[in-house]
């Protein structure tokens, strides 16, 4: 029956398969991320955004992000968690401790700067930690430091929406 | 929300603060009548608009009410008109949100079966109110330049000059020019220059909610105002649950609660119901009694029926070069060709904005784009900022299965039924998008854009027609006036009294006909302006 479907109707079957075994959002309750847990998913995020470490108006939008996702957000406290929990395990110390090199070693690794997740590896019973990291917690971090200054800056925006400037600098070409 | 005893009974009562409550509030009393306006939200002080606007790019709606469930509604009929982020509780009502485009109705536009043997005519015409958009834009404050081929003639000139077109808006002029549309300036309330002790336009591109008070809204152009003049008072966090009438079918108090739900009552001479489209139809709805079982007004059966807006649809392409969009938050640029012309009768009239703002933001491109690192940037470099849009309004036609009703099944924050919206395009409609989309997509394509596609179907947050205005009450639920057929000494003010919807933005006309009533509610009183 399963093999029927993949075969007649792979579109269909990639949308039951994501539908049914994509990692989703839990409905746990939000709250406050610890010191050390902040710590951890900065310094990930670090490498995941800019591929250096980030300054400190950098780290702050970062924190900013993350504080207001776990505060306000159901899951996202969960996720994140889940996410600065495994990273500490799997560097045998905290993560935030590690350098730069070390800590995109260990996340190419572990594949954590795929996080264009693949149909087949849904299907798959173990690694669903992992997964989670890499298909919420990992394009949710890039997001959110998108989403602010750091965001604009990198498209060379000096005024940006929330941020007031010169009235008719939308009149030419930036400068 | 303490309520002095001496506040209870007043000349004339005013229900939302919004575009036709602000206004109304400033116009009477300046004349010396004494107005309470009811507002059902808080005061949103302008201090707190920094914070606003930054909760507003995390996507969050700052003028949502904190009351759990009070703006709860329920919806039907083949397109879920949504309501979320079409509404705001609080001094300025809709103003606080809208996007200040402040076009005027065309001349025909009043007079629909006269013209083109379709809907209805208004009974007032263009000529009687062209005066009072002419008010209405000195009191909003009014960007613009005279250089619409299709506008009907004004009498006075804009307050204030244009804004300057965009850069992008060169390359929408550039296509336009080879196919013979005309591209001209986009009338708006808000600062070109200082002006009415507001600032001049910043661009903080986030005109949801402004954070300097350069775009009109009228808890800054006309509620302070009113309260300096000594006769008006604004009552906030006061949601009116129910009108009373007595036994001569006078209207004589209005029911209202705050958060602690406990009731108030306010009687007055006159009352003016300002509460936006779904709102003050619900109102009267929820005012049935023994006498009016169908709602206040309510005879002709119409109130609620023949609610109507604006469908909208992005058309977009991407360019090769960038064009730099984001960098304000509101549109220098449109054309009105298409808003008045003949085959009218078979499909909608529309017009065409061309956005300054398209495409996805840096924050969208970046979680799927795939890339991490020093590699990130330079994509969401590449990507952004080369997406040109096109957005299209067009007229829908009033239609009686297009409402707003009870549902009892369903319960506010104050225990009543909340309002039902049923809501649907047909033919007409499709009409004018399909032919719209065809123009858009052929400017896209003589300005080299590539990838040229249509968005999802949309509507403005303009709710119109729920208490239509008309010379037969059989046929209409407000006169030329405003005032009720039913009811003599109720005003009902807003969108909700247009026969017909055009396809420009509602505002202008609200405000025009707001300061008409009051005018006319001041004869009523005979009371000269003070000022």
């Amino acid at each position: 029956m399963l093999a029927l479907l993949v075969l007649w109707r792979p579109q269909r079957f990639a949308q039951v398969v994501s539908r049914r075994f994509k990692p989703r959002l839990d409905a746990t309750a939000p709250g406050v991320l610890s010191t050390s847990e902040m710590q951890t998913l900065v310094a990930f995020a670090a490498v995941l955004v800019e591929g250096r470490e980030l300054d400190a108006q950098e780290a702050s939008y970062m924190v900013e992000h993350i504080t207001d996702k776990a505060g306000k957000t159901p899951g996202y406290l969960a996720l994140y968690r889940k996410t600065a929990d495994l990273l500490d395990r799997l560097a045998g110390a905290p993560f935030s401790s590690l350098s730069l090199e070390q800590r995109t070693g260990l996340m190419k690794q572990h594949g954590f700067t795929d996080y264009d997740v693949r149909i087949r590896e849904c299907l798959l019973p173990w690694g669903r930690e992992a997964l989670a990291v890499r298909a919420l917690a990992v394009p949710d971090l890039i997001g959110g430091y998108y989403f602010s200054p750091a965001g604009w800056a990198a498209v060379g925006y000096r005024a940006f929406p929330s941020r007031c400037g010169e009235l008719t600098r939308y009149t030419s070409a930036e400068a | 929300m303490a309520v002095p005893d001496e506040v209870r009974e007043t000349e004339v009562c005013i229900i939302g603060a919004g575009a036709a409550g602000g206004i109304m509030a400033l116009e009477l009393a300046r004349r010396g009548i004494r107005v309470v306006v009811l507002e059902s939200g808080p005061r949103h002080d302008l201090a707190r608009r920094r914070d606003y606007s930054r909760r507003f790019v995390k996507g969050e709606n700052p003028w949502e009410s904190p009351l759990a469930g009070i703006d709860r509604y329920t919806t039907g009929g083949s397109v879920g008109y949504r309501l979320e982020w079409n509404r705001a509780r609080g001094v300025g009502g809709s103003t606080l949100h809208w996007e200040g485009t402040t076009l005027r109705l065309h001349a025909e536009d009043f007079r629909m079966r006269t013209v083109h043997g379709i809907a209805e005519d208004w009974p007032i015409s263009y000529e009687e109110i062209e005066p009072y958009y002419g008010k209405a834009e000195r009191a909003l404050g009014v960007a613009g330049a005279p250089d619409d081929p299709w506008a009907s003639p004004r009498s006075t000139a804009f307050p204030l000059p244009p804004f300057p077109m965009s850069f992008s808006d060169g390359f929408f002029a550039g296509a336009c020019r080879k196919l013979g549309i005309a591209l001209h300036h986009l009338p708006q309330a808000r600062n070109s220059l200082a002006y009415a002790g507001r600032s001049q336009c910043r661009a903080c591109g986030t005109c949801h909610v402004c954070p300097t008070g350069a775009k009109a809204s009228t808890d800054l152009t006309h509620i302070p105002q009113a309260v300096a003049t000594g006769h008006a008072e604004i009552v906030t966090d006061a949601t009116v649950l129910r009108l009373e009438v007595d036994r001569s079918n006078q209207l004589r108090s209005a029911v209202y609660a705050g958060a602690d739900r406990s009731e108030r009552r306010l009687s007055a001479r006159i009352f003016v119901v300002a509460a936006g489209g779904v709102e003050t139809a619900r109102l009267l709805l929820l005012s049935a009694a023994p006498d009016s079982p169908r709602g206040l007004a309510n005879r002709s059966g119409l109130v609620g029926r023949y609610f109507t807006s604006h469908p909208m649809i992005d058309v977009t392409g991407r360019m090769a070069a960038a064009v730099y969009p984001y960098r304000i938050g509101f549109s220098t640029a449109m054309s009105g060709q298409f808003a008045v012309r003949p085959g009218r009768q078979r499909r909608g009239a529309f017009f065409l904005e061309f956005l300054n703002s398209a495409g996805p933001l840096p924050g969208e491109i970046a979680p799927v784009s795939g890339a991490w690192g020093t590699a990130l940037a330079r994509r969401v470099k590449a990507e952004f900022g080369r997406t040109l849009g096109i957005r299209i309004y067009a007229e829908q036609l009033p239609d009686a299965s297009n409402t707003v009703t009870l549902n009892a099944g369903v319960r506010d924050y104050f225990g009543n039924p909340v309002p039902h919206i049923t809501y649907g395009i047909g033919s007409y409609e499709r009409a004018a998008l399909r032919e719209a989309e065809e123009i858009a997509a052929k400017i896209l394509a003589a300005l080299g854009a590539e990838d040229i596609r249509s968005g999802p179907l949309g509507y403005a947050a303009h709710q119109l027609g729920t208490h239509r205005m008309g010379g037969d009450p059989a046929q209409s639920v407000v006169n030329a006036n405003l005032r009720a057929h039913d009811v003599p000494n109720l005003y009902l003010v807003g969108g909700g009294s247009f026969v017909t919807a055009s396809s420009s933005p509602p505002t202008l006309t609200i405000a025009a006909l707001a300061i008409r009533t009051a005018e006319h509610i001041a004869e009523v009183y005979r009371r000269p302006p003070s000022c």
